[in-house]
């Protein structure tokens, strides 16, 4: 089943790609994709993890909301930059991750280190660990603003 | 010129001020780790800023598609690669400044 | 409106310039992969930039290949580190 969605996402990229339709092309992005789907098929062997392709439409609700983030603190860290090194008091704490779906703790590290200001600088099943360039972005990190983002887009189902 | 045209000229600029914020950023800050926050402004909102000017720029049609496949693995590989660098960095034994002020009180004491 | 693009471009061109003076000049050995990783951040980004000036979108699939190079490059690189400074 999750090759078959594999199958379509491969062949929908090489099309958005390629944007040729010739036979000859056709084919190469046929072959493509079925050496594609071998290493896939070949690489569960010794890989673990539940390999669900999530729902788009989830993805489509977070991104905006995270462009949003990310433009409020690039602002705040861009003034920091101009006004001076001596006010700026880095910090560092472990955060739990507990409320965070299992398959979508890296996306919650990645969006820690996405958004400037904070950045996740290890991660292990219990909590992350962040270094925040102002106390107070892990102030707002622990209010779990984001964490609750993420389990309410994706749903604490598919954990 | 239109106005699609005055809104990307705007994103383009505001990009290049954040672009140019992290460049600086790099050589004022104090220490490793608060020096990658000013790179990652650059990584996310100057690229997402330009790419975005660019994208009103096309016709809209596979142009603008490629052009969000290459935000997109920027997106993705920025974020990775600071997280490899940072943890790479505490390996090697790079302090961040409160824990040097510990151990500076440590020693002293 | 080219002249516009011919701006961000330059604009561009003068943040990785920044960025190249960093990765020369720094304290440690990872402040200079920072610096190279956003020069090569800036690359793709020019590349783009560039392809929309020639009017020549082709360039946009470059841009794309560099990304993704240059991403594992710098973690290739990083692996390198921390094995010789284990054995240091």
């Amino acid at each position: 089943m999750y090759l078959a969605k594999w199958t379509i996402l491969l062949a929908v990229f090489w099309l958005l790609l390629s944007g040729f339709m010739q036979p000859l092309l056709l084919s190469f992005g046929a072959i493509s994709v079925a050496i594609v789907l071998l290493v896939i098929k070949r690489m569960d062997v010794i890989d673990e993890q539940p390999r669900t392709i999530g729902s788009p439409l989830a993805a489509l609700i977070y991104i905006p909301w995270l462009l949003y983030q990310i433009f409020l603190s690039s602002i705040q860290v861009t003034r920091l930059i101009w006004t001076g090194k001596t006010k700026v008091s880095p910090s560092i704490a472990k955060l739990p991750v507990s409320s965070v779906p299992e398959n979508k703790k890296v996306l919650y590290a990645n969006s820690i280190t996405l958004t400037p200001g904070t950045l996740s600088v290890d991660l292990d099943e219990e909590e992350v660990t962040v270094h925040a360039l102002e106390s107070s972005s892990i102030e707002e990190l622990e209010q779990g603003g984001m964490a609750d983002k993420i389990a309410k887009t994706w749903g604490k189902k598919n954990g | 010129m239109s106005a699609l045209d005055y809104l990307s000229a705007a994103l383009l600029l505001l990009g290049f001020i954040f672009s140019l914020s992290g460049a600086i950023g790099l050589f004022r800050f104090p220490d490793f780790f608060t020096r990658i926050h000013a790179s990652s402004v650059t990584d996310s909102s100057g690229a997402v800023c330009i790419i975005l000017g660019l994208a009103l720029q096309t016709n809209f049609d596979l142009v603008t598609v490629k052009l969000l496949f290459i935000l997109f693995f920027l997106l993705l590989t920025g974020p990775t690669g600071s997280h490899a660098l940072a943890k790479s960095a505490r390996h090697g034994g790079l302090l961040t400044i409160p824990e040097c002020q510990e151990k500076a009180k440590d020693g002293v004491s | 409106m080219d002249s516009v693009l011919a701006a961000s471009g330059l604009g561009i061109l003068i943040v990785m310039a920044i960025a190249l003076a960093r990765a020369m000049v720094a304290p440690t050995v990872y402040d200079r992969i920072l610096g190279v990783n956003m020069f090569g951040t800036k690359t793709v980004l020019f590349i783009a930039t560039i392809g929309f000036i020639m009017g020549r979108p082709d360039f946009l699939d470059i841009a794309i290949v560099y990304a993704l190079i240059n991403f594992i490059g710098m973690v290739a690189v990083l692996r390198f580190f921390e094995y010789t400074s284990e054995s240091n």
